[in-house]
């Protein structure tokens, strides 16, 4: 007769004063993240963040704020994913060049940024003369916080889709090439999804840079507000009382993304 | 029927040039070459992955030279066999029949999962598949569209030597069934040689030498051929001529050191001879009148493989290896330390 054994693992609950101090020290920086979020949430009170909500100008400038951030999401879709799949798969003349470029958004202080950007669309400039006579004006316009946001969000999302795109062995494009695909067809088919994840986080990380913006916006489109303008004009205007409702509004908002952006982060880089 | 002709192909710094293969249509060709030697790159050229710089690929009589990969009609199963993650093994069999009608793709790919004895897999992830299981559905996958062209990059050099064995043995079984003309890089000898009805050994930026398996391992042509295939001892010496030529041939002296081996020649000077294992005669009684050369040799080893063993045997200083059947090993009580008697024919010298 075969008779089943318990083993029963004792485990060791001792802590070294090496790993203590290390624990302290990362708990320390957690509390300094989570204790002023915290603080704001538990600062606006069920009415007074029903009452914001009731608030047009409120609801206006949140909805803008996520409109203008999906369209800049988009843009940079378009436009950084094939720059992210060239990036991860080709070395050419200059490609550590471009990658430095397109770091710089990320590095430089926002309102440089909104200068620059002012400076490089604004009506007196080609660039925006010409798309003010064609329709398009930009300064103290929506099209402007779309742009304010692209520059600032859109490295993020290049960045995103270049990492996801590494992560694909280029051969898996090869094998479904020579089994009948064209270049496209195996990207769509193959490349695509298994990046694909990766590349979401990035417009969701884009996202959500984009909704915090408000250096570069700031000095590109003052009005329409979008939220971090309101809040600072309500903070400026009438104190903190005034802004905290809306603060705490928008930082639900941009929980809601990090939770979804946390939820779809791959688990696992694709073989 | 594969063929390269001239083929040169550069990526960065490494070049191929003039690499011309001939594999007849339904045959087995093999590239083998040391790690580095540009196998993959020009099986991937082949396939259109890499642009060739020069030369000529003609796949069954049809220059494809500028086509794209999926104009070539060939099928790639890569050493780490490369399955789509994101499929199940169904799927990944079928991927390359999306044009045909569902049920006449089902059936395929159940006809090569049956074949390859990966039916109850079908329905699974390629998560946790074995290694073989894995070659197995890469293979299938491959097959699947029916191509004219099968390219493997290394099929088994990640399975372990027993599963080797059986899914070479399936390999050739699919092959011939398919009636698929093949071409196999590998750095495995022993493919070469069970496999290949033509290899081609690939060195220094192009093909070192090619031709049959067998003559290729018996008849190498350069020293770093004889060497790279194991062809036997390679010993580098002078060859003084000893007698009267006869249509082009003559009786010389191959000096190497302090061995003195007598041989048949085409040149004098320096040359290198290549001595097989199978060609050395070894034997506790001395050899009597013939072969022309014999001497004394010390065992320094006894390597068994199986109905075979190696004896690691040395003349002065001088390695040599002779290969004998087990029984003989037995029989002599041959082993370490032992003094064994040497025979060689002197026509069963290869010079170099």
């Amino acid at each position: 007769m075969v008779r089943a054994e318990r083993y029963i693992w004792s485990v060791s609950l001792r802590v070294s004063p090496a790993r203590a101090t290390g624990a302290l020290l990362g708990a320390l920086l957690v509390l300094f993240i989570i204790g002023p979020l915290l603080r704001l949430l538990l600062e606006a009170t069920p009415g007074a963040l029903w009452a914001a909500a009731q608030d047009a100008e409120v609801r206006d400038a949140i909805a803008l704020t996520v409109l203008a951030a999906s369209a800049a999401t988009l843009v940079a879709l378009l436009l950084g994913v094939p720059l992210g799949y060239a990036l991860a798969r080709y070395r050419f003349p200059g490609s550590g060049l471009l990658r430095g470029i397109l770091d710089l958004p990320v590095v430089i202080p926002h309102p440089v940024a909104g200068i620059a950007l002012l400076l490089f669309l604004g009506r007196q400039s080609a660039i925006g003369g010409t798309l003010g006579r064609a329709g398009l004006e930009i300064v103290n316009h929506v099209p402007g916080i779309i742009a304010a946001m692209l520059f600032v969000s859109a490295p993020l999302l290049v960045s995103g889709a270049r990492e996801a795109f590494a992560t694909v062995d280029p051969k898996l494009e090869r094998v479904a090439r020579t089994l009948g695909d064209s270049g496209w067809s195996a990207f769509r088919r193959v490349t695509l999804p298994l990046a694909g994840r990766g590349i979401l986080a990035g417009a969701l990380l884009a996202w959500g840079r984009s909704v915090s913006e408000f250096g570069a916006i700031v000095i590109l489109v003052y009005n329409p507000k979008v939220a971090s303008i309101l809040i600072f004009d309500r903070f400026t205007l009438y104190g903190l009382p005034a802004a905290v409702p809306v603060a705490a509004l928008l930082l639900i908002v941009a929980l809601l993304v990090f939770i979804l952006l946390r939820w779809l982060e791959p688990r696992r880089a694709p073989r | 029927m594969i063929r390269l002709e001239e083929v040169g192909l550069s990526i960065g710094k490494f070049t191929l040039e003039g690499v011309t293969i001939d594999v007849p249509s339904g045959g087995y060709g093999l590239i083998i070459g040391p790690t580095g030697s540009g196998k993959t790159s020009l099986l991937e050229a082949l396939a259109g992955h890499v642009p060739i710089t020069s030369g000529q690929i003609t796949l069954d009589g049809q220059d494809v030279t500028g086509l794209a990969p999926e104009a070539r009609g060939i099928g790639f199963v890569y050493q780490s066999y490369h399955l789509f993650p994101h499929y199940t093994v169904a799927e990944n069999i079928g991927y390359g029949l999306r044009e045909f009608p569902s049920d006449a793709r089902r059936a395929r790919v159940n006809e090569l999962a049956g074949l390859l004895g990966i039916a109850p897999l079908l329905d699974r992830g390629i998560e946790g598949l074995s290694g073989g299981e894995q070659q197995r559905v890469a293979l299938a996958r491959a097959l699947a569209p029916r191509p004219s062209i099968l390219l493997l990059d290394e099929p088994f050099a990640a399975v372990d030597p027993a599963l080797r064995r059986v899914l070479r043995r399936e390999l050739q079984l699919m092959r011939e069934r398919e009636g698929v003309t093949t071409l196999h890089v590998t750095h495995d000898v022993d493919d070469a040689l069970r496999l290949g009805d033509v290899v081609a050994v690939l060195a220094d930026g192009g093909v070192a030498q090619s031709g049959s398996p067998e003559h290729v391992f018996r008849f190498p042509n350069s020293p770093f051929v004889a060497h790279f295939l194991g062809s036997g001892t390679v010993l580098k010496g002078t060859v003084t001529r000893s007698g009267p030529s006869e249509e082009g041939r003559f009786p010389a002296r191959f000096v190497s050191g302090s061995l003195g081996l007598e041989v048949v020649a085409e040149r004098e000077g320096e040359a290198h001879a290549v001595i097989r294992p199978e060609d050395l005669l070894v034997s506790s009684s001395p050899f009597e009148g013939y072969p022309r050369n014999r001497f004394d040799a010390v065992v320094r080893r006894v390597e068994r493989l199986g109905p075979i063993a190696h004896v690691h045997l040395e003349l002065e200083g001088i390695p040599l290896l002779a290969s004998v059947t087990a029984a003989s090993v037995e029989t002599q009580s041959i082993a370490a330390g032992q003094r064994l008697h040497v025979a060689l024919k002197a026509t069963a010298i290869h010079l170099l």
